[in-house]
């Protein structure tokens, strides 16, 4: 370059330039409440499989100019993390952040970074360097906040499955007499957790204990496992009478992150989920009883998975801005 | 170290130097629903790109939010819906480093 300022690291790698902007250390935002956990079981059912991995929903605060990047920094490492809502009024973000299990206790640290030209000041804070780009207005580097440094990074996806049980859940029975399945037959045989369920990256870099990460959750997925039951009852004075059932469990799943000792893991959460009993019947049969029906619980999702493109994640060691 | 640049914080202790390695912000920008947008950037040869996406205002209980897809071809960054599918308002973050 003829002009201006470059720094480069013991690699030969440029860190800092006069063309392009570094990341600095707003703040950590400000942890302001939890949903209370849930979702360790099936909401209105108890009998088979009857269990889910759970989730707390933690919400954070930050306010700053620009744009932020934000790191997650698990305070248990065992657990799942990932940011699933974020939303922005005037110049306040807040992000909920997703974690497996049911425990509000150790919620994560959220690092905010945001670029140098937006980064806050303090009026009496005059010493330092300042690198601005040709412009002479724009800054690029600004040594009063503390800059990002990486540790590592690369692409991430999820498996196309989140369940644990061999398979993605799916349709048994039917509604007439070739049904494997008794009229109000309820008994989930499907494993909804997400365990085993990860796709997972290698990184030296990646301890468990200081490291944090940044990677949008974009993947969700739903999935239902549906069982359907069938009864005749026969009469020869009056109409055959039919008797149907369906029964249904459903998760929505989020896609959710977690760093282990050399390893970047991206794999699934329960975020809500729910069971659906419905039941129904004509009239007729031996006694020549009326029709009717009941329905408990709702299906609000039909099964899919969206979002399921790669997503970049960075790395950092968090104990440099503490 | 003998050569090279640290810099201190406040408090004396070392926060950067040419120890380090870095991303750095190329561009942040917002992307509306259901619109495509195309950036090619002037960046020094050589010099990897990558694009986060996050979505902006999505309930996490909706179904159908899409995110658009990021591809990164040299130094042309382009979003745009999903085949046949709407996408949601998303912003993009473009790192850049020297790799």
């Amino acid at each position: 370059m003829a002009y201006g300022f470059e720094a480069t690291n013991d690699n030969g790698k440029v860190i800092i330039n006069d063309t392009v902007e570094n990341l600095h250390f707003v703040s950590k935002a400000t942890r302001t409440g939890d949903d209370g956990g849930g979702y360790s079981d099936f909401p209105q059912y108890s009998s088979g499989s009857d269990y889910l991995d759970g989730r707390v929903i933690h919400t954070y605060t930050v306010s700053c100019t620009g744009t932020p990047i934000v790191f997650i920094k698990p305070n248990d490492y065992s657990r799942w993390h990932a940011i699933i809502k974020q939303s922005v009024s005037s110049n306040t973000w807040t992000f909920q952040v997703l974690i497996s299990g049911t425990s509000t206790s150790n919620p994560p640290d959220l690092y905010c970074f945001v670029n140098a030209d937006d980064i806050p000041v303090a009026s009496g804070d005059t010493w330092g360097m300042q690198v601005f780009k040709s412009d002479g207005t724009t800054k690029t580097f600004d040594s009063r906040k503390q800059p990002l440094a990486i540790t590592g990074g690369g692409s991430v996806s999820h498996p196309s499955d989140p369940t644990d049980s061999s398979g993605l859940p799916g349709l048994t029975g039917t509604h007439d007499s070739s049904s494997i399945h008794f009229w109000n037959y309820s008994n989930n045989d499907h494993d909804f957790r997400s365990t085993t369920r990860y796709n997972e990256y290698s990184n030296t870099n990646i301890n468990a204990s200081t490291t944090m990460f940044s990677c949008p959750s974009l993947a969700q997925g739903v999935h239902e496992r549906t069982q359907k039951g069938y009864k005749v009852s026969t009469s020869f004075l009056n109409p055959d009478q039919h008797h149907y059932s369906t029964a249904l469990w459903w998760v929505m799943y989020r896609g959710v992150f977690r760093l282990r000792s050399g390893y970047f893991d991206a794999g699934w959460n329960v975020y809500i989920a729910g069971y659906q009993f419905t039941s129904w019947w004509t009239e007729g049969g031996i006694f020549g009883g009326g029709g009717g029906n009941i329905t408990a619980g709702t299906r609000p999702y039909t099964p899919k998975n969206i979002n399921m493109g790669s997503n970049s994640y960075i790395i950092a060691d968090s104990s440099r801005y503490d | 170290m003998s050569y090279g640049l640290s810099i201190f914080k406040a408090d004396g202790s070392l926060g950067f130097s040419t120890a380090d390695i870095t991303w750095q912000t190329l561009d942040q920008f917002t992307v509306a629903a259901n619109a495509s947008v195309s950036n090619t950037y002037s960046v020094p040869t050589g010099f990897e790109i990558i694009a986060q996406r996050q979505l902006v205002d999505v309930p996490p209980n909706s179904q159908e939010d899409y995110a658009p897809n990021v591809t990164v071809s040299g130094s042309t960054v382009s979003v745009a819906p999903q085949s046949g599918l709407s996408s949601s308002q998303c912003i993009v973050h473009v790192l850049t480093r020297d790799p």
